[in-house]
């Protein structure tokens, strides 16, 4: 009841009608970043502090949260359309998004991206209302031995992003991995396979290999085999209409990832990513027909989606109410509150009720705007594939490049991105899959800083990671994610006309 | 068509060049800004370089300080090696400044930058923030004499920082750890990757205690606050939310660390240029503007001249080798 009455004066703040103007130019901004690769949520902010130095924090706040979410809202739409995620949160809704949109559904994907984001989104807000304070003591109950071990429950979902060929899936996965090393070691000052060029030493982006090895790759995947806009058949946008059967298939994975992605997002720096791509191995592997993922199953857009907005709004907990920062744009919302003279923190219910409960009510709002507003522009975005297809390869390059020059402004990173394309139309010809790639990059720099963290602090001794009751719990599911599938297949083989 | 640009302006240049003579003479007492500046953050938006850059930039503006205006652009990579290298190749350019703080002189001594400070002119130090030394709330230790004895009792114990070894943190804790008769490489450093991770693992109990910036630090502190700070670096208490923490002196230790923030320009800056940012920037420091975002982001005013931020840029970069030696990450 006592959540109520605060959201009740929450929505009092949030409904004054200039603060309702904040809201709508938030998200409204937000959605247009999130559809460019390149100019990301944590730049856009930081270029906005200024802008509000001036005004009330809560008005403050509510619109720059707007412009966060509006941005992981919008960030499916390249993903889906062009195959080019502009946020790292949307790399994995690009996995069945993209293939949907080849065979015809654009405007389905699109539409369940967007229903998907919203309820993902105002499940997160309700946990976030009803138990964020609760939630700062699981946020600091993660140390370096339990990044770790969540990191390689993270890594086992590369056995069900390689489809075809488990070994090829391990060897993308070990090259991602690699990847992410490059740069000075964070542990130790050493450069590492940096070969003295200066522009390495802050290591390869995440966005110039994903663009290069899924966008890029595409293009060139297409000049190589279509030969120019000959046959060029153009793509349909299909219909946004769900049936009712579908609406059920998604409701499930929707839910489930909701709840995740809000999870990992409360604990810093996990966030969106992490959270995206479990939740869409965790789909694939308990979905019956697990195996059509990848190829434009819908269950397969709708859980990353939920996931990583439900994410982006868990990443408040751990700023609201600790005062620190979870990612890179809630380092920047955190600045632009201590401009605003807002110290957030334990106190902030406390001293400041009318900065949370603003923008907790303001979400719910946001939420509900980003619908309204994303749904009906989907015919109209989608348009992008109507074009002759010479011309939308070149807009897909153009669109990468701006994405990356606009991130470093370095010729360097674009010449790493046509590197990267060049080795992802490799990959697609001799069938290894990306997506393993992509996602030991992410996880593996985390997970390595994580593990000598622990080891530094345990003077070496690799017991910290089973004293910890959490990090133990983590490396048995990850052990049963791995062991559990053999056991599946032991089992079919054994009683074949069972199973089918 | 630059030689066809050359002859048509040669048409202008008889005339012009006694007046040209006279105009020279009058910039070499009074030099102001033909164009915009361009003011570089060698990071990326939302770090301290990028503070600075855009404060100032935003103060000067709104106070009508310049005719020409401050654009702030991020120039991000190497930890400022790769806006540096950009700087260095503008020769005598005086429409170009950067913001620099410590990095500066110790990322050239890990051997990371071809650049060091020596090659850049010193326009002025503007501002600085001191260090601060934090544990839980609960924690045993009282003050920094209780970490500093169990530190020595038992160098495994952890004490986190929000960057790399060899860089501020590391520097601000080492140092400490020297001045109280330690051996500096003996502290058990964990690297985070920024100083509010760091701050979280201190809440969760996975290390003993953290170092890090005062002005990041002072909004977890006071009532309700799961951390407690045992002292500042700096050489008297500081105001606000701080002026309980007592310093490293009071407490014994004869230490002091500044994390100072300024401005350098491109190479051979003409001395005319210099003078004019000095005054345009020891003018900003005065304006109320200045005071309410300095009040609100934890600084505190330093100003030192081009000259003397040079001596002191040489100063400091004596005393960070020697400790950057001690530890074992001296690269030059």
């Amino acid at each position: 009841m006592d959540a109520f009455n605060n959201l009740m004066y929450g929505f009092g703040i949030a409904l004054e009608p200039i603060n309702i103007a904040y809201v709508f130019a938030g998200v409204f901004a937000g959605t247009i970043i999130g559809m460019l690769p390149g100019l990301g949520p944590i730049s856009a902010l930081a270029l906005m502090i200024p802008i509000t130095f001036a005004m009330e924090p809560s008005s403050g706040l509510i619109l720059m949260a707007g412009v966060y979410y509006g941005a992981i809202f919008g960030g499916s739409t390249s993903s889906i359309l062009l195959n080019a995620p502009g946020v790292a949160g949307t790399v994995a809704t690009s996995f069945d998004g993209y293939p949907m949109a080849k065979k015809g559904q654009a405007g389905k994907a699109l539409a369940i991206a967007a229903y998907a984001s919203f309820i993902g989104g105002t499940i997160s807000v309700i946990f976030l209302m009803l138990i964020a304070p609760l939630l700062s003591k699981v946020a600091v109950s993660f140390g370096p031995s339990e990044y770790f071990a969540l990191m390689v429950l993270g890594l086992t979902a590369v056995v069900s992003l390689s489809d075809k060929s488990l070994v090829k899936g391990l060897i993308a996965a070990v090259v991602g991995v690699i990847i992410s090393i490059i740069g000075i070691d964070m542990q130790t000052g050493t450069e590492r396979f940096t070969f003295g060029s200066v522009q390495l030493l802050d290591g390869i982006d995440f966005l110039v290999v994903a663009l290069g090895i899924f966008a890029l790759a595409e293009v060139f995947y297409m000049l190589l085999r279509g030969g120019g806009g000959k046959e060029a058949p153009r793509n349909e946008i299909g219909s946004l209409k769900l049936t009712r059967s579908e609406v059920k298939e998604i409701a499930g994975p929707i839910g489930r990832s909701s709840v995740l992605g809000f999870f990992t997002g409360v604990l810093p720096g996990a966030g969106a990513t992490i959270g995206s791509f479990l939740g869409y191995s965790m789909e694939k592997r308990i979905a019956k027909d697990g195996d059509t993922f990848g190829t434009g199953n819908i269950k397969g857009v709708a859980a990353p989606e939920a996931a990583n907005n439900a994410a982006c709004t868990g990443s408040f907990v751990p700023l609201l109410t600790l005062g620190v920062p979870g990612s890179g744009t809630t380092a920047v919302l955190l600045g632009a509150l201590l401009v605003m003279g807002v110290n957030p923190g334990p106190m902030m219910l406390v001293e400041r009720p009318d900065v949370f409960w603003g923008v907790v009510a303001s979400m719910y709002i946001g939420n509900i705007f980003l619908l309204a507003l994303n749904l009906p522009l989907i015919p109209y975005i989608a348009k992008i594939l109507d074009m002759p297809r010479p011309l939308l390869l070149s807009l897909i390059l153009i669109f990468c490049m701006i994405g990356v020059y606009g991130m470093s402004f370095s010729v360097f990173d674009l010449l790493l991105l046509l590197g990267f394309g060049l080795v992802g139309l490799g990959m697609r010809l001799f069938g290894f899959p990306a997506a393993p790639l992509i996602l030991a990059l992410i996880l593996g720099n985390i997970m390595e800083e994580s593990m000598r963290r622990a080891l530094q602090i345990s003077g070496g001794d690799w017991m910290t990671f089973i004293d910890k009751p959490i990090a133990l719990g983590l490396l048995v599911v990850a052990l049963l994610s791995l062991t559990l599938p053999l056991f599946k297949k032991r089992r079919k083989k054994a009683a074949p006309n069972v199973a089918n | 068509m630059t030689s066809l640009t050359l002859k048509r302006l040669s048409v202008f240049a008889l005339p012009l060049a006694a007046f040209a003579g006279m105009t020279t003479a009058v910039q070499a007492q009074e030099w102001t800004p033909e164009r915009s500046i361009e003011f570089v953050a060698p990071a990326n938006p939302g770090g301290g370089w990028d503070t600075l850059v855009r404060t100032m930039s935003r103060v000067i503006q709104q106070e009508e300080l310049a005719d020409e205006s401050f654009a702030a652009i991020n120039v991000p990579g190497g930890g400022g090696a790769v806006a540096w290298a950009q700087v260095a190749r503008d020769n005598g350019n005086p429409h170009k400044l950067f913001a620099t703080s410590p990095p500066m002189i110790l990322v050239p001594l890990a051997g990371a930058s071809r650049y060091d400070h020596t090659d850049f002119t010193p326009v002025a130090r503007i501002n600085t923030d001191y260090s601060i030394i934090l544990v839980a709330a609960d924690s045993e230790y009282q003050n920094l004499e209780d970490l500093l004895d169990a530190l020595k009792a038992d160098p495994s114990l952890s004490v986190g920082g929000g960057s790399a070894p060899g860089s501020m943190d590391h520097i601000a804790i080492a140092g400490l750890a020297s001045a109280a008769g330690m051996d500096a490489s003996a502290v058990n450093y964990i690297p985070f990757s920024g100083g509010g991770d760091a701050m979280t693992n201190l809440m969760g109990g996975h290390i003993e205690a953290v170092v890090g910036g005062a002005g990041e630090a002072v909004g977890q502190l006071g009532e309700g606050s799961q951390l407690r700070a045992l002292g500042v670096s700096s050489e008297e208490r500081l105001g606000g939310g701080l002026r309980e923490v007592p310093t490293y002196q009071e407490q014994g230790f004869d230490y002091t660390f500044d994390i100072w923030r300024g401005v350098m320009g491109a190479p051979d800056m003409p001395e005319e240029a210099v003078a004019y940012y000095e005054d345009l920037f020891s003018a900003m420091l005065e304006t109320d503007a200045w005071r309410e975002a300095s009040d609100q982001l934890g600084w505190i005013d330093a100003y030192q001249n081009s000259e003397e931020f040079s001596a002191f840029l040489d100063q400091q970069q004596e005393q960070f080798s020697d400790v950057l030696s001690e530890l074992g990450l001296l690269r030059q």
